[in-house]
């Protein structure tokens, strides 16, 4: 390296994907400079908690971070908190900050993650919170503490029916308002998402789908939704979860993005010396008919690490199927591989029982599988849907 | 407490589920590691909780493998 720099490797973003990238190259011996950028005022966290149990009381949030502060000092971490990145000069090596100053890296990670999509509809209200942040989450869990009123979920994601489950959980009466057909309409076929519509209303959530929201009127004392088929839905708290945003606008006029920055399997950008990871990226899936930005918590450890394995020079490591989970009224869920459009679903178990595995099949793509407090077939799963790869 | 977890060390992710709901049995660093004993429910509620089901549990005195 022959100029001066701030950092030997630079990581906007503060999230598990910067996690992992710094834990993976201290691991491999890796005795440069390492500066993260974290736009929160708190370390790197774990957020799957945030919509269940911080929501439900079990765990605080300032329970949830990654590694004790030391471990960061012993590591020569350096965390910048509160710092967000404002644009890239790729041709310089130069991030600019917020606050106006600006870093020369020799290897940059984006890894700013994504926001709440917006709804402007419901304009600026205390009544009205998104969930992302730890703070996000403590504000909700203040509103939702008491366990009486109700809340309005706009949006049947994995976020919307995560916090409707724990709304549930602690008394509320929950409505989730949906303008697809089925819930998680971008995950799972159909008939899935109607069996977890079908959990959430034995559970007592007033589930409206293809419904969606015309208009909203702010009163003293509560929110009131007109829904596209005439009804009304009145509410004290609402919870906007229509899914997310890369956050790749400060990358604008550097060319990447906008929107997820696309990346090859070692998670290398079209910048020379810019890398990416987490939510913000976009990586080769599987099987080439299949790169879809995953957005989850495994694709975010993985890829962080993946990018530590380039700067140090390796290959990536194969990538086995993706995954995710979502705990739902007591519910395991799991899913693993993408589930291909049109796909055929096989049930093996009981549905009424929540207790089964579907598979997903298709004649051209690779299988899925989704998984009902069966956690014990996800090896089986994994390697089933890991054989049908390229290889 | 006739069970032994072992953890699968190729699914580990780290995720920190099981050191957050067992912190006497498991640590959890760069992948998670065997430090405790506990009672054979508790290792089952533990080892079913994982989300990358890396927690092999084995019978100690019939030497199979109970989960997964």
């Amino acid at each position: 390296m022959s100029a001066v720099v701030d950092a030997d490797v630079l990581i906007a973003g503060g999230g598990l994907a910067a996690q992992r990238c710094c834990e993976a190259l201290r691991r491999g011996g890796f005795d440069g400079r390492i500066v993260v950028l974290c736009d929160e005022p708190r370390a790197p966290y774990d957020r799957p908690a945030l919509s269940k149990a911080v929501l439900m009381g079990e765990r605080d949030v300032s329970t949830l971070a990654y590694r004790e502060p030391r471990w960061y000092e012993e590591h020569e971490i350096e965390l910048l908190l509160g710092a967000a990145a404002r644009e890239l000069d790729a041709t310089a090596h130069v991030v600019e900050l917020e606050d106006g100053s600006r870093l020369r890296y020799g290897q940059l990670l984006t890894a700013t993650g994504s926001r709440p999509r917006p709804l402007p509809l419901f304009g600026e209200s205390e009544r009205v919170h998104e969930l992302r942040t730890a703070a996000d989450a403590q504000a909700l869990r203040d509103t939702l503490a008491n366990g009486s009123g109700e809340l309005a979920v706009i949006g049947a994601g994995l976020i919307g029916l995560e916090v409707a489950s724990a709304a549930r959980a602690l008394g509320l009466a929950v409505t989730v308002i949906e303008a697809a057909p089925t819930p998680l309409a971008r995950a799972l076929p159909p008939a899935l998402g109607l069996w977890i519509a079908g959990l959430h209303r034995e559970h007592g959530v007033d589930v409206r789908l293809a419904t969606a929201v015309e208009s909203v009127e702010h009163g003293s004392r509560d929110i009131r939704i007109k829904l596209s088929d005439g009804s009304y839905v009145t509410a004290e708290t609402v919870l906007l979860a229509v899914g997310t945003v890369p956050a790749t606008e400060w990358l604008k006029s550097s060319g990447l993005g906008p929107g997820a920055i696309g990346v090859d399997a070692g998670g290398r950008t079209q910048l020379p010396d810019v890398y990416a990871a987490g939510d913000a990226a976009c990586y080769p899936g599987p099987h080439p008919e299949q790169r879809i930005p995953t957005q989850h918590w495994e694709a975010a450890a993985r890829q962080g690490a993946t990018v530590a394995r380039s700067l140090l020079g390796q290959e990536p490591l194969p990538s086995p199927p993706s995954m995710f989970w979502s705990d739902q009224h007591g519910r395991r869920i799991q899913l693993v591989g993408h589930s291909p459009d049109g796909c055929h679903v096989e049930l093996d178990g009981d549905p009424a029982a929540s207790d089964f595995i579907a598979w997903l099949t298709h004649t051209e793509l690779p299988p899925a599988a989704m998984l009902v407090n069966r956690p014990d077939a996800l090896p089986q799963a994994r390697a089933r849907i890991a054989a049908s790869l390229p290889s | 407490m006739t069970y032994v977890p072992v953890i699968d060390e190729s699914a580990c992710l780290a995720h920190g589920d099981c050191e957050e709901m067992a912190p006497e049995v498991f640590r959890v660093e760069d992948v998670a590691t065997v430090i405790g004993r506990a009672p054979d429910e508790q290792l089952m509620e533990v080892a079913r909780a994982c989300p990358a089901s890396a927690i092999v549990l084995v019978d100690k005195e019939s030497g199979q493998q109970v989960y997964p």
